[in-house]
């Protein structure tokens, strides 16, 4: 679950078979791909659907999703109720829909900010882990602040944080936020380390180019593959957290429609029979991790050279007609 | 020669890690509203004994004061008491952290059985079902909330087929448990020749060590499924092929080879696990350290969630030493 | 404030158990695993109860939590109780009979419990206890009127709970106890007190064996604290054997007792903190008596085979606290608007399942002196609104209310009172507290709103009136003050006269109800889940369950 995304080499950008080089050939070959690989295109479908869910909710939803009518309460699945009532007579369909709202903000933004924070700490951290002085000192310092986070266990780490913020939307972004840094900080300095060895930046280290630019310009650019390759298995991993914080009852504040709490609540009623409050809103988050993973495995082999090979080379052998049989 | 000098320098650098975990822990439960003073007396709490309290407690001093005594009390084995369940800290972890141990361990000796051979049969044929299942199995087992596939098993196992214990803790409060030595109750009931016990406390680990294993079985697969495929890929494997080694034997080197980065992601996970299963070990009120750990940070409880992340952290680093020393044995290199 | 029932939830979580954690396993018919355990609960001498806790401590004039209620009442017997009477609706089971009974000393109908008979000065200043003799405690001591007067003492000096009782009944000095023979003892007010007799039969007024506690104590712990945690000292029907915190205590049968043995032998106070397993355990004969379920799970035991569920109306209360030094509640018309929102019937059908009545008053309504025509709150959206605007906010507010994790009733109860007010414009914010910290937010009295449950122990409109709407008292979490209340309240304290009290406590309850400091929710019953053969549950106001009341 914590495995960092075995990111190609810093190579990945070039050096790609000649079947993906003009601009419409590249989508065209994405398209390919999807139709070779059904599977990426279902990842693609679900979380394109979700997002759309979310986007349109209000218009889609026929209740208000926190808008409570207990004299409705735990109606089983059947009309208008599409997916039952809960305890207070919450539209169960209205806030499995709504949820994504929530449930993805947190994730993107809590993964989108620890990787940018991540990254720029672990280029740091890499680029002067070498160099005498103050800097391989400080690069010291976060790689051992990292080893004492990644340290943590998890839940107990992220809880607390929620718990010394506050519980609102953004402290919950900021545990996922803390939680994921470190995958990102290990991610880029194993990257700069290999790339800073690489000539052209032994170049312009000797031309005198100031660090910042060095870092900005050669560095960072030529590193940032795999990170962005990690970025959608850590979005559907973010999810799961932010759901897993709410079912332990340090996530978003009630009734706001979040699958981890719908879970949460729903599952008093388990006991009595009323399986639908919690069983729907975990159906829902599993299919959109899932989708994020499936989009995840999909960079994942078009951001390998190698495996993308595989692949054209499949394409041209089955014929299909894409801009990848050019040649 | 070499492993000794090689763990005698890992564990110079484990006293100033375990500090600054400890220390990084003590600033964030600090950091938590709350006073435990007050929490502590209740509502009907005086000026006076607050105040007294609070003393007693050393929460007057500084935080580098009140850490320097924290740290003092455990060179002296003293992890402090919860306020929550009126016990040493020490003793309180003593039955909650084998139960957890217990769980995690068996969970992934399972998920070890099922990713293991699914992920070498998935690199063995690129192109068959059992790659195709390998494939989905991984995708669709990391996908699943495990407190939320723990309660579809309770439902259908539990509910309504009837087939399963309930979800309420290690075992039954009408079975006698086996005098506690190891704290794992299959341990103990096989030492005391307890069968009842042995067959209750089994009973009660099959649903979440299920609900465990069949998710972490996923990064164990694709672990595995993508090394063993890179070993088979590589000059080695090819030069056995040539030479005519059967399909078996090549697979055997290269399963080999691929070990290393199997037992670290197991390693991984356990580490993980020790504190990750709080959410599984709630659903089945487990009464595992998770859920000690958790409790004692909503209810601003410090030592319990300083204990945890000291056992924890300490259990992490012996399973890394030993990954590293299994490294050892592996690599004919090192020898 | 004896009465706190608020350990009642505080304890529930405070013991390492996430509340959600339940219900799960209740999962409806649970037929194997509990098959082998009915060994335990069936033989005739034995009580198996499911309990949300075992006692934190067995001294009550510290400890307030669930399981110290059922040890306490087990271990120490007072000098009074009241006389018992079948329950009007539920014929199976009895409760006190609390009513006003003007023919009696001090207007109640007591039997004596240590006290062999009592006299009450006419002019309430004075009460004199003759106790029994040839009493024995627990260690063979015999009871003396030393340990009636060591017993208020220790009150005194240790302050605490017993403070709070000694202030009640208004004793100011540890001379107002005397002992005035071996068997003889009294206790002298200034001002004539309407609780002096009453506050015997209370659950936390027993008697120690002070002998026995001095001799453990010593000169260093003279009030034996040490030793009263964890054992006992005193003259009730059981005596400790076994306490492992978090999971069990075990009672045996006193053969000494002064009222004859209890028919039940030996009771076994099995912690079990969700209350989805409790109910499992009963469903499957593991246990005998399963307490504190929730509302659904009751309704699911109705049928179950050989499972009796008894639910009566009881004391407890839950509300809202309308702060009244917090704006836009310091305006009376606000606090009204909050009780024309609230969906009172709505409440009671979805989140009690009628296992509730309506809280129609500002205390207990089993009690003698309450009030109920006063409450005029039906819901009433448009009456709300006018008296908003009449407020001057009509446009609506925003605010927060804070509510306790560790109680499952309340955060479907806030849901639906914020659907509620939204449709008036008022924005309610809803904030989770920890059940551990929950009561310090309650007693810091910051919240604008804040939920709370409690139930006043001692039968009686002046004391239940008092904790709640006194300006000074403690337990007046929703800061409300008003002078007239005040007056009426201190004036009821100072009289014995029941007549007069009865008529300023109604005076008292037409005010406070006018100016609605709370939002008034509901009256929750007390349901007894137990195996049918089991006999003679008695419900009290205290809460709890009493192990000699039961038979096979």
């Amino acid at each position: 679950m914590i495995e960092p995304a075995k990111g190609p080499g810093p190579s990945s950008g070039e050096a790609g078979p000649e079947v993906e080089q003009s601009t419409s050939g590249r989508f065209g070959f994405f398209l390919a791909v999807l139709r070779a690989r059904p599977q990426f295109a279902l990842g693609y479908g679900i979380v394109g659907a979700v997002l759309l869910l979310a986007i349109f909710a209000p218009l889609i939803a026929p209740f208000d999703p926190v808008q409570a009518s207990p004299a409705d309460f735990l109606r089983p699945p059947g009309w208008p109720h599409i997916m039952g009532t809960d305890a207070i007579g919450l539209d169960i369909f209205s806030r499995v829909i709504y949820a994504p709202r929530i449930d993805l903000t947190i994730a993107l933004l809590g993964t989108v900010i620890s990787a940018v924070i991540g990254s720029v700490l672990g280029a740091l951290a890499g680029y002067y882990e070498t160099r005498r002085g103050v800097g391989t000192f400080f690069s010291g310092l976060i790689m051992r602040s990292s080893d004492v986070l990644q340290a943590f266990p998890v839940f107990v780490f992220a809880i607390a944080v929620v718990a010394v913020l506050g519980q609102s939307l953004q402290s919950i972004i900021m545990a996922v936020a803390f939680v994921n840094a470190p995958i990102y900080l290990r991610l880029m300095r194993s990257q700069v380390l290999s790339v800073r060895r690489l000539r052209y930046v032994e170049a312009a280290y000797i031309a005198g180019v100031s660090d910042l630019k060095i870092l900005l310009r050669h560095v960072i650019p030529n590193a940032i593959a795999p990170v962005l390759a990690q970025l959608s298995v850590n979005t559907g991993w973010a999810i799961l957290l932010t759901a897993s914080l709410s079912f332990i009852g340090a996530g978003v504040e009630a009734p706001t429609p979040e699958w981890g709490s719908m879970i949460a609540m729903g599952y008093q009623n388990i006991i009595t029979g009323h399986w639908w409050p919690s069983i729907f809103p975990g159906l829902a988050l599993a299919l959109t991790i899932f989708g994020f993973s499936l989009i995840g495995s999909s960079i994942e082999v078009l951001a390998d050279p190698a495996r993308r090979r595989t692949i054209a080379g499949e394409l041209q052998r089955r014929k299909i007609p894409a801009a990848a049989t050019r040649g | 020669m070499r492993v000794i000098a090689y763990v005698g320098r890992r564990l110079i650098f484990v006293a100033p890690q375990l500090v600054g975990i400890l220390f990084v822990s003590f600033l964030l439960v600090k950091l938590i509203p709350g006073d435990p003073a007050v929490l502590m007396l209740g509502p009907f709490a005086t000026d006076e004994g607050l105040i007294r309290l609070r003393t007693e407690l050393g929460l007057d001093r500084s935080i580098f004061e009140q850490f320097g005594i924290y740290l003092w009390r455990i060179l002296h084995g003293d992890l402090g008491t919860s306020w929550q369940t009126t016990m040493p800290v020490t003793s309180d972890l003593a039955q909650r952290f084998p139960a957890t141990l217990e769980l995690v361990t068996l969970s992934l000796l399972m998920a070890l059985l099922i990713g293991l051979p699914l992920g070498v049969a998935g690199a063995r044929n690129k192109s068959g079902v059992l790659r195709k299942i390998a494939d989905y199995y991984g995708l669709l087992a990391g996908a699943l909330p495990d407190f939320w596939f723990a309660l579809v098993l309770i439902f259908v196992f539990y509910t309504i087929l009837g087939i399963a214990p309930a979800p309420l803790g290690r075992i039954d409060f009408t079975v006698i448990p086996p005098v506690t030595l190891t704290g794992s109750l299959l341990i103990d009931s096989l030492i005391a020749g307890n069968w009842p016990a042995l067959r209750n406390a089994a009973g009660h680990l099959v649903l979440p060590v299920l609900t465990l294993g069949l998710i972490n079985a996923a990064p164990i697969l694709k672990m595995t499924q993508s090394t063993m495929q890179r070993m088979l890929e590589a000059d080695f494997s090819r030069y056995a092929e040539m030479c005519g080694l059967p399909p078996r034997v090549v697979a055997r080197k290269a399963l080999r080879n691929s070990l290393p980065s199997i037992i670290t992601i197991v390693s991984v996970l356990y580490g993980f696990l020790i504190g990750g299963a709080v959410l599984v070990e709630i659903v089945f009120s487990w009464g595992g350290a998770g859920q000690y750990a958790v409790q004692g940070v909503l209810n601003a409880d410090l030592n319990p969630v300083l204990g945890f992340v000291l056992y924890s952290a300490i259990l992490s680093l012996v399973i890394y030493l030993l990954v590293d020393l299994i490294y050892f044995a592996l690599d004919p290199r090192t020898r | 404030m004896s009465k706190r029932l608020f350990p009642l939830l505080g304890h529930l979580n405070r013991r390492n158990f996430i509340q959600v954690t339940s219900s799960i396993a209740a999962a409806a018919a649970m037929p194997k695993i509990l098959g082998m355990s009915s060994a335990m609960a069936q033989s005739g001498s034995t009580l198996v109860i499911a309990a949300p806790a075992t006692p934190q401590s067995l001294d009550c004039n510290f400890d307030v939590s669930l399981g110290t209620f059922e040890a306490i009442a087990a271990l120490y017997d007072g000098l009074l109780g009241f006389e018992k009477i079948a329950d009007p609706e539920t014929p199976t089971a009895r409760r006190e009979d609390i009513a006003y009974a003007p023919d009696k000393p001090g207007g109640v109908n007591m039997y004596g419990k240590l006290a062999e008979s009592w006299e009450l000065d006419p002019d309430g200043k004075r009460v004199v206890f003759k106790l029994r003799q040839g009493v024995k405690s627990n260690w063979g001591n015999e009871l003396t009127a030393e340990d009636v007067r060591w017993t208020w003492n220790r009150a005194f000096e240790l302050g605490a709970l017993g403070a709070f009782y000694t202030a009640v009944s208004g004793l100011k000095r540890p001379e107002d106890v005397r002992v005035e023979d071996k068997y003889t003892v009294s206790f002298n007010v200034d001002e004539p007190n309407p609780l002096l007799l009453k506050i015997h039969t209370n659950l936390y007024t027993p008697v120690y064996d002070s002998v026995k506690c001095q001799q453990e104590g010593g000169t260093e712990d003279p009030w034996a604290r040490k030793f009263l945690e964890n054992e006992s000292a005193g003259f009730g029907p059981y005596r400790l054997q076994q306490m492992v915190r978090g999971q069990q205590a075990i009672f045996q049968a006193r053969e000494d007792y002064y009222a004859g043995k209890p028919a039940i032998d030996t009771v076994v106070l099995k912690e079990v903190p969700t209350s989805g397993s409790r109910v499992q355990l009963l469903q499957g004969g593991a246990v005998d008596i399963a307490q504190y379920l929730q509302p659904l799970e009751i309704i699911s035991l109705k049928n179950a085979p050989n499972v009796v569920v008894e639910t009566v109306p009881a004391s407890f209360m839950i509300w809202i606290e309308l702060n009244a030094a917090i704006a836009p509640f310091d305006n009376v018309d606000v606090r009204r608007a909050m009780n024309y929102a609230f969906p009172q019937q709505e409440v009671i059908k979805a989140v009690y399942q009628d296992l509730a009545s309506p809280l129609n008053g500002c205390m207990p309504n089993i009690y003698p002196g309450f009030a109920g025509e006063y409450y005029s709150y039906d819901h009433n959206l448009d009456q709300a609104k006018e008296l908003l605007e009449k407020a001057g906010q009509g446009s609506g507010f925003k605010t927060t209310l804070a509510y306790n994790a560790g109680d499952p009733v309340q955060e479907p109860i806030a849901i639906i009172y914020q659907s509620a007010l939204r449709k008036i414009g008022v924005e309610l914010e809803l904030k989770k507290v920890p059940a551990g910290s929950f009561y310090n937010f309650v007693t810091d009295r910051k919240q604008p709103m804040i939920f709370y449950v409690d139930s006043p122990w001692c039968p009686d409109p002046g004391y239940s009136l008092t904790l709640y709407f006194d300006s000074k008292s403690y337990v007046n979490y929703s800061n409300y003050a008003n002078a007239d209340v005040d007056r009426l309240l201190a004036e009821t304290a100072a009289t014995a006269d029941d007549n007069v009290r009865l008529a300023k406590t109604k005076e008292a309850q037409k005010i406070i109800m006018d100016e609605a400091p709370w939002a008034f929710i509901a009256y929750p019953n007390y349901t007894m889940a137990r195996k049918a053969d089991l006999k003679g549950w008695t419900y009290y106001t205290s809460n709890n369950v009493r192990f000699q009341d039961f038979e096979r």
